[in-house]
């Protein structure tokens, strides 16, 4: 029964939607014209961006440019101040329904984890299903025990996060984002603060989760697993949107002339 | 090269000519203030008027045929040591090892003719032992004992089970020593007979014990976004950090009763822990808004992101975190306010240090001028207040704060 149940919820995107054209796909995210100032520094300058049903994005471009700012504002994690974002057909807006709506529907991951240092690995991952789906506690640990097997560390789930390593916490904090079952995925730098052995094993998982049809938004600077994954990659600079395309338009012939100059910086 | 005590000695003591002056000067003075205190220590000072009044120190003038309530309360507290002797071992066992001893020691001298509450007047005949008080005190062994075996009992030894069994026990002796007219066979004992370091114990434990929650309840109503309740936590926070304790002990004595109807009077012991608690609980929330300020913005964006609600991202992730950060800072204001519990004495109460002035002024006859009464409370309240640090210090150990 709870196993049913699982399986059935842990399967909540198509990975067939990765067969579909991305032309013949609804929009899961609408950005029109949005806005963000801090201060007089003005944050996010006019985006307009919708990203397709099951689509891989890769944002990346200099930092302080928006890219965090921008996924960030994907769950109001920052405000957006002028402009229209639109969620699976939710419109963001100060309405508290709304935003507990989109935040059951988006998960994140961070650049630090940010996993909860007093809660058990297993513990940081139920939390929630238990307190925001209000799912039996069994049912929520069985879940919980699946996705630590999808992100291969099941082993560690009585541990606290300070005895895993820098991988396995970041795992771990896919797989908490993962139990509360979303349609969309935020990344935020999720390998920038990993060793260097570690980011396969990060990376690894995130390209099952692709391979699952999840809609994905990853801020990040792994061009091997941009070229490889994203469906399209944005180019942000001083808040701006400068250019939108797919992997082979940006490595081998981007229209803008800064993003030649960056990718030609990091690469 | 400097190898060995000589050498040690040569490089740091005796470098140069001033040196060498300047540190035979320093022996000579420290010397001598050594030999002049052991002197007094041995010799001058006359310990009687302690050994011979520390039931007086202990425990007030509790009625000696009561004497059977904080003996059941210290049995509870040593049940609570032997289940953290098998717990934790290190310094639970040091306290259950200390307490064993002194009780041992009190229960068996009153046989051996040591009498630690001679009567007054030279005439009365002597004290005769009181097997009862004697045989509770023994028992203490008998009670670390029970505590260490409970312990062993898997589903008992944990530290969740540890912490409800000592809130409990706290409450039952509180109710025991202070004695409630709506509990039959507890008579009240009154207020001017408890005194000591009972009396300053049980008040420093109300205060820390019940400012945890208030204190709580006040850090979180400032962090509030109603304006109401916003304003009157940071008022009464404000108000009472600025004023001193000795004030609000004194006005809640001799000025709140003014406003009260005639009828109504309370109790000197309940007002001083009304005011202490109080006093206690804005420090406290102070503490714990700054324990919970220092929890990175990071866990409340990951618990935002995950679509839990303000108040339960504050229950569940900002405030355990925010607690666990403050633990030293709470031992801390533990050590202040068991020091503070003495100036109880401006509402006519007799703690530790009151009654220590009180026994000086009523022995002048064979006390000099009592130097030895106010070092012997030094030597005791020292010796709980450091216990605390270092318990807070193993705690601290233990649970890792100021890693993450």
């Amino acid at each position: 029964m709870i196993q049913d149940a699982v399986e059935q919820s842990i399967t909540i995107t198509d990975p067939n939607i990765r067969n579909v054209p991305l032309e013949e796909r609804d929009d899961i995210i609408v950005c029109e014209n949005v806005f963000k100032w801090f201060g007089n520094f003005c944050a996010i300058n006019d985006v307009s961006m919708n990203v397709k049903r099951g689509e891989v994005v890769v944002i990346f471009g200099p930092s302080g440019s928006g890219k965090s700012t921008f996924i960030r504002m994907i769950n109001r994690l920052e405000e957006h101040q002028k402009g229209k974002i639109v969620v699976d057909g939710i419109e963001m807006t100060n309405d508290l329904r709304n935003l507990d709506a989109i935040r059951r529907e988006v998960g994140m991951v961070f650049q630090q984890f940010n996993l909860f240092p007093h809660m058990s690995v297993l513990g940081n991952i139920t939390l929630a299903p238990q307190r925001v789906r209000h799912m039996p506690k069994a049912e929520a640990e069985e879940l919980g025990m699946q996705l630590l097997e999808r992100v291969g560390i099941p082993e560690q789930a009585e541990k606290y996060p300070a005895e895993l390593s820098g991988g396995q916490q970041q795992r771990v904090a896919i797989a908490r984002a993962l139990a509360m079952q979303p349609v969309i995925m935020l990344f935020d730098e999720p390998t920038s603060a990993l060793d260097p052995e570690m980011i396969k094993e990060v990376l690894d998982v995130m390209r099952e989760l692709a391979d699952t049809g999840m809609t994905m938004l990853c801020v990040t600077h792994e061009m091997g697993f941009a070229r490889e994954v994203a469906d399209r990659m944005a180019m942000f600079d001083e808040g701006q949107l400068v250019e939108l395309g797919t992997p082979d338009q940006m490595f081998n012939n981007p229209a803008e002339e800064r993003t030649q100059l960056f990718l030609d910086q990091i690469l | 090269m400097t190898v060995g005590v000589p050498g040690w000695i040569r490089t740091n003591l005796f470098s140069s000519p001033l040196d060498g002056v300047i540190t035979i000067v320093l022996a000579v003075i420290i010397a001598i203030g050594a030999f002049n205190a052991v002197n007094w220590v041995f010799f001058t000072a006359s310990w009687e008027v302690i050994t011979s009044r520390v039931p007086l120190y202990v425990i007030g003038r509790y009625p000696q045929d009561l004497y059977w309530r904080p003996e059941t309360a210290l049995l509870l507290v040593s049940v609570l040591l032997g289940m953290g002797w098998r717990m934790w071992g290190g310094l639970a066992r040091g306290f259950a090892i200390a307490i064993i001893i002194i009780t041992l020691l009190a229960g068996v001298l009153p046989y051996l003719g040591v009498d630690l509450s001679p009567p007054t007047d030279p005439d009365a005949p002597p004290n005769e032992p009181k097997h009862l008080v004697n045989a509770m005190f023994i028992l203490n062994f008998v009670a670390v004992a029970v505590g260490y075996g409970l312990a062993m009992i898997p589903s008992i030894g944990r530290a969740k089970t540890f912490f409800i069994t000592a809130v409990v026990f706290f409450i039952i002796s509180a109710f025991l020593i202070i004695g409630s007219s709506y509990i039959p066979g507890l008579d009240p004992v009154p207020t001017q007979d408890l005194g000591g370091l009972t009396l300053n114990l049980l008040l420093a434990a109300v205060g820390i014990v019940c400012s945890i929650p208030i204190g709580i309840a006040l850090a979180l109503g400032r962090r509030s976004q109603l304006p109401f309740l916003k304003y009157f936590c940071v008022g009464f926070i404000e108000i009472v950090r600025g004023v001193p304790l000795i004030t609000l002990l004194f006005m809640s004595r001799h000025i709140l009763p003014l406003t009260f109807p005639e009828t109504v009077s309370i109790d000197e012991l309940y007002l001083a822990m009304i005011t202490i608690t109080l006093f206690s609980s804005a420090y406290m929330a102070e503490n714990v808004r700054g324990g919970m300020a220092a929890v990175a913005t990071g866990q409340t964006e990951a618990a935002r992101a995950l679509g839990l609600r303000a108040w339960q991202t504050t229950i569940m992730i900002t405030l355990p975190q925010g607690l666990r950060n403050i633990i030293p800072a709470i031992v801390g204001q533990s050590i202040g306010l068991f020091k503070d519990t003495s100036l109880v004495f401006i509402i006519g109460m007799l703690d530790l240090v009151e009654m220590g002035r009180v026994t000086i002024q009523g022995n002048l006859d064979f006390v000099d001028d009592g130097h030895e009464v106010y070092i012997f409370i030094a030597v005791v309240f020292w010796v709980f207040t450091s216990s605390m640090s270092y318990v807070s210090r193993r705690i601290e150990t233990a649970l890792g704060v100021g890693r993450r």
